[in-house]
């Protein structure tokens, strides 16, 4: 639509937009006295305390107070521990392996070989 | 603080001090944006009863957001009329098809030529309101930001969270549509379009 034929849409319906803005609906008496009741309502209601209490109050209270904190700490310092003073080889492993044979009944001979 | 003061602050100010428990803000802001809330909810809807109820739903909102309110970050207005459209709509998606046709404005009775200027206001009005509820809800929205509640298209796109090229396409098509709409009534209504 070129700017011209906006313009004059705009004038055409200039006269109802007045008119609708003339007639515009006020909110009754009663309305207002719901909507400032409201008001009163959330005004009078006291602030819930939860924004105010610190983060690491907050984490605390999410893993289960004091004794999980400290179970949790005990088992991340053992772990590291672990990790960095026992030697890094399991005991024996560095030994040939033993073969253990579990059916030896079921052993046979090579064929044509003489003992 | 004298009486005639507070109702000279912005409505960000009022916010914050009704957040801090001052009623004298709640009842400022509640004279101040309760209107112009209302005409917006009735214009989007063309119903009074339902304007009413979405107009307090959307301040009851205000209030509970008083709190957490970051001044200078969006207009309280802005705000509003963003809620109170985003309502109007939920609405209208809920009971679709019961908004108001032209075919369901009342004609004028024969022999009465003599029409008092208010009552030609009137009808006016009621054929604008009529046209505007077969729009779609966006370019109704549109329309009404800007050639009624009088606003800019820059804050009409941040209200509805548009570019302005998209609210100036809306309202374009808009008032296309609202002008075939009305291009029957334009005697009757005592407008006579003079291209």
């Amino acid at each position: 639509m070129s700017m011209n034929a906006d313009n004059h849409d705009r004038d055409a319906l200039g006269p109802f937009f007045d008119a609708a803005r003339g007639t515009a609906p006020a909110p009754s008496e009663d309305m207002l006295a719901r909507v400032l009741a409201d008001a009163e309502r959330i005004r009078t209601t006291p602030r819930q305390p939860r924004s105010s209490r610190p983060l690491t109050a907050r984490l605390r209270d999410l893993l289960g107070g004091w004794p999980a904190i400290a179970g949790l700490t005990t088992a991340a310092l053992t772990g590291l521990w672990i990790g960095a003073v026992l030697p890094n080889t399991v005991p024996g492993a560095e030994t040939p392996e033993y073969l253990v044979d579990i059916t030896p009944e079921m052993a046979f001979d090579l064929i044509g070989r003489d003992e | 603080m004298p009486f005639d003061s507070i109702e000279d602050l912005p409505d960000d100010a009022l916010l914050a001090r009704f957040a801090d428990g001052n009623a004298d803000a709640a009842r400022v802001l509640t004279l101040r944006l309760t209107p112009r809330a209302m005409a917006h909810a009735f214009r989007l809807l063309g119903n009074r009863a339902e304007a009413e109820d979405v107009t307090q739903e959307a301040m009851l909102r205000l209030w509970k957001q008083a709190r957490d309110w970051r001044s200078g970050e969006a207009k309280v207005t802005t705000w509003l009329y963003r809620v109170v459209a985003n309502l109007c709509i939920d609405r209208r998606r809920r009971d679709r098809g019961g908004a108001v046709t032209l075919d369901a404005i009342p004609e004028p009775e024969d022999g009465r030529t003599s029409v008092t200027e208010a009552m030609q206001e009137r009808a006016r009005a009621d054929a604008l309101q009529a046209a505007l509820n077969t729009l779609p809800a966006r370019q109704r929205q549109a329309v009404v930001l800007r050639h009624i509640d009088g606003l800019s298209n820059p804050e009409i796109a941040e209200i509805m969270e548009l570019t302005v090229e998209a609210v100036e396409s809306l309202t374009s098509r808009g008032k296309r549509a609202l002008k075939a709409g009305l291009a029957g009534r334009k005697e009757e209504l005592g407008y006579v379009d003079e291209r």
